[in-house]
């Protein structure tokens, strides 16, 4: 990752990554996103926009709300898209009920549709302070990793596998590293994020997370399945037997029991892999997103309908169109998703069909991974302070 | 240095199509200061005592005793003055052919003490010559930074016209605030409180003569810790909305609707006052176009200000959601000062009902007023209000009135309908 000094555009003044304020005059400091693909690696610091209201063109005042017609002023952190490539995109938003974006989004694409994508997006823990900065420099710092190397393995689909996790850890570490540079001194509740990132290459998917955000694969026909087994009280109980639904309406089902940060109990990611057979979507996203259509089938009825409701419509417009969703179920939380869309497959080569006995043989993540032991002390609840939301 | 806070109440989520919102804004002042100290003026009071026949020889004594009480509280170099009122309006003090106001130092209170000791009672009741005899002693000194006067009463306008006490009322309107108090049982309720409401007051009931010392010495000591001699609250709403209403509801219920004035389209203020150390809480609803499910909105910026600075804000906001359990909830704040405003009219109009005999309108005012009392925990009012009805059942309001009702008890509850109880934060 790039080092970039950074200063305060008021007065020149130093000023660090996840500063609010400049030290120095007083001045806001924003994190500015990116508009379209973005390349460069750090956030950017900005002066927050006072430019018109987007509702009526009217001056938007210190308190971030138009003068005249009172509409919020949204900011670039708030929500923002990223396409860098036609066939992959995602959208990341502010949701209704919180007071800002602490989800964040970062995407690579190579131009040819169906040939390698790299989707990131992490989740800030409410309840912990600056996370909304945090998150965004972990899901950057991590697609960067995953975007500048192209793990071929031994030239077997099992090397390629390996070779891609091993990628994948990497970039994890590089984003828990992000995460803490954020941290400040002795802070009460040190910045943390989830993690989740997809890496497409061609017909493979290698998926590693860390928390509950998660990812799905969403065939045009046949099957689809999530990926993933959030890290979280609410996945222990469906191990344990309790229905999903259940679970996941339950008191504590929103806590996590691993995350990226300086207080992270580890920050390994949990991975699996998937021969992906198009034509269809893999589909990233935040809680935001899936707690209003966690299981499988819902998530695929859900994508299919957006589908069909928007005709000829790119990744772009249906990422948007699944946030526009949540937003409607109440938009209680943040809400990020992110789209790929894999092509019709080409036949399969010989020595991916093997791949089914080996890393596909972990494809039922729950086979292959150990028992979680409920960590009632590590847990953290995501939420803002005063509790009466889940994240 | 005075500061200011601002804290909201409010369930911000809408119904889709939902179009009214309601919040309640708590303004906090610190750090007041003393009257006339803060650098931004001196500061002025008058002492309004009436002496007319009716006040008799222990209600006079009683008077003279308070108005001195009164100022031994004012500090030394407030400006200051007494007025006897009956038919007419005297300068007790200073001593003048003109309207005049004097600096409070060791003599002019020893000077002052002296010339109430002489008050005696004689004559008739026109309150608006005392007025406006009162808004001309203000008007004797220019650039007074804040301006208050107590009023004490004993009996009806019976001197003057209706139409000669409003207008005495409008001229005074805005020059000047002023506390007052009824003594005894002979006084209109509704008359005083008039002025008191108009002129940004406290109005109330001082039963016995022997309490109006200690009331006059806890108002003037009030008085005196006000260092902020005015400020307004500023209610923006967004363009093509419409504020339904601005009402104070703490600590006591005013409606401040119609005294809007026009700080630009957007935005009304509506004058508060003088400020010391106190808290108060305020009502505002909005009604505005309603938008789509998943939109944000703000419905309104309450601000107080200074003259032109605003020194506090709170935001008001609307969101649109399609989930009912965010959208049915009602701010407990909201609920509370809801009903304590509906109690207090629902006391006023019982009162009323009862004072012009009909019995039937009293007594579903004066049951609706039981229930809402119980339902809001105002347990003060349940007291007084027990003192008027015989309550069969609080929780459907169910009363009957009683006979032989001592008219202090109905004036008590009159004169405190307007007090809230605090919601439990």
């Amino acid at each position: 990752m790039t080092t970039v000094a950074l200063t305060c555009p008021s007065c020149s003044g130093p000023v660090s990554a996840g500063d609010r304020y400049c030290e120095a005059c007083g001045a806001e400091l924003a994190c500015e996103a990116p508009s379209g693909p973005a390349s460069a690696a750090s956030p950017v610091l900005t002066t927050a926009p006072r430019a018109g209201c987007r509702e009526c063109g009217g001056e938007v005042a210190q308190d971030g709300y138009c003068t005249q017609c009172g509409a919020r002023a949204v900011s670039a952190r708030d929500h923002f898209s990223e396409e860098p490539a036609p066939w992959v995109a995602g959208v990341c938003d502010r949701g209704i009920r919180h007071q800002r974006n602490e989800d964040a989004l970062a995407l690579d694409a190579e131009p040819e549709p169906g040939s390698r994508a790299v989707m990131v997006v992490c989740d800030g823990v409410s309840s912990s302070q600056d996370c909304d900065v945090a998150s965004l420099a972990a899901a950057r710092t991590a697609r960067d990793v995953l975007a500048g190397s192209t793990p071929r393995g031994a030239g077997t689909v099992a090397g390629q596998v390996a070779a891609t996790v091993g990628v994948l850890e990497e970039a994890v570490t590089a984003a828990n590293e992000a995460v803490i540079a954020t941290t400040p001194a002795g802070a009460p509740n040190p910045p943390a994020c989830t993690f989740v990132g997809a890496v497409l290459d061609e017909s493979l998917l290698v998926v590693g997370w860390v928390g509950d955000s998660r990812a799905y694969w969403v065939p045009d026909e046949g099957e689809p399945r999530l990926l993933t087994i959030d890290d979280s009280y609410a996945a222990e109980q469906v191990a344990l037997g309790v229905p999903r639904a259940e679970a996941e309406a339950g008191p504590q089902a929103h806590a996590i029991t691993r995350w990226l940060g300086i207080d992270a109990p580890d920050h390994v990611p949990r991975t699996t892999s998937v021969e992906v057979l198009g034509p269809g979507w893999v589909l990233v996203c935040s809680d935001g997103l899936w707690n209003y259509c966690s299981e499988p089938g819902d998530v695929a009825s859900l994508v299919h309908d957006t589908v069909w409701a928007s005709t000829g419509a790119g990744p772009l417009e249906l990422a948007s169109a699944l946030v526009d969703w949540a937003n409607h179920q109440g938009g209680r939380d943040n809400i990020t998703v992110a789209l790929a869309r894999a092509p019709a497959a080409p036949p399969p080569r010989e020595e991916r069909a093997a791949v089914e006995g080996t890393a596909a043989g972990a494809l039922d993540p729950t086979t292959a991974l150990p028992t979680l032991e409920p960590r009632q002390a590590a847990y953290r609840e995501e939420g803002p302070p005063d509790g009466d939301v889940l994240s | 240095m005075a500061t200011f806070s601002a804290e909201v109440y409010q369930n911000e989520f809408l119904p889709d199509g939902g179009t009214d919102v309601h919040a309640i804004v708590t303004i906090t002042c610190s750090g007041a200061g003393e009257a006339g100290r803060s650098g931004a003026g001196d500061a002025a009071e008058v002492v309004i005592v009436d002496t007319s026949g009716s006040m008799g020889r222990e209600k006079i004594r009683a008077a003279q005793l308070a108005a001195a009480a009164a100022l031994d509280q004012v500090l030394d170099g407030v400006w200051f003055a007494v007025i006897a009122g009956s038919h007419q309006a005297r300068l007790a003090f200073p001593e003048a052919a003109q309207p005049r106001l004097v600096r409070m130092d060791s003599y002019t209170r020893s000077q002052a003490q002296a010339a109430v000791a002489g008050l005696r009672a004689d004559g008739g009741t026109a309150m608006g010559t005392w007025l406006t005899l009162a808004t001309r002693v203000f008007a004797s000194v220019p650039g007074l930074a804040q301006k208050h006067a107590i009023l004490l009463t004993d009996g009806i306008n019976q001197h003057e016209s209706p139409e000669d006490l409003s207008a005495a009322i409008e001229s005074a309107r805005g020059q000047f605030q002023c506390d007052c108090r009824g003594v005894g049982s002979d006084w209109q309720v509704a008359e005083v409180r008039r002025i008191a409401t108009t002129l940004l007051g406290t109005v109330d009931l001082i039963a016995r003569p022997e309490e109006m010392s200690a009331d006059f010495e806890r108002i003037m000591r009030q008085s005196m810790g006000r260092g902020v001699a005015e400020a307004a609250l500023r209610v923006w709403a967004p363009q093509g909305a419409q504020v339904l209403f601005v009402r104070q509801v703490s600590p006591t219920v005013e409606d401040l609707t119609t005294r809007r004035q026009e700080v630009n389209p957007l935005t009304g203020a509506y004058p508060t006052g003088s400020w010391g150390d106190e808290s108060r809480d305020y009502h505002v609803a909005v009604r505005l176009s309603a938008k789509g499910v998943g939109q944000e909105q703000l419905a309104s910026r309450v601000q107080l200000a200074v003259g032109d600075e605003v020194v506090a804000q709170g935001l008001v906001k609307a969101l649109w959601s399609n989930d009912d359990t965010l959208t049915t909830r009602i701010d407990p704040a909201v609920a509370h000062y809801t009903g304590q405003a509906e109690l207090a009219e629902a006391i006023q109009d019982g009162l009323a009902a009862k004072a012009s005999g009909d019995a039937d309108v009293a007594t579903a005012k004066l049951g609706r007023a039981v229930q809402l009392a119980a339902a809001t925990g105002n347990d003060e009012a349940t007291a007084r209000l027990r003192k008027i009805v015989e309550i069969d059942d609080a929780g459907t309001g169910t009363v009957r009135l009683r006979r032989g009702v001592n008219k202090l008890d109905e004036m008590a509850l009159d004169t405190a309908s307007t007090k809230t109880t605090r919601v439990k934060k």
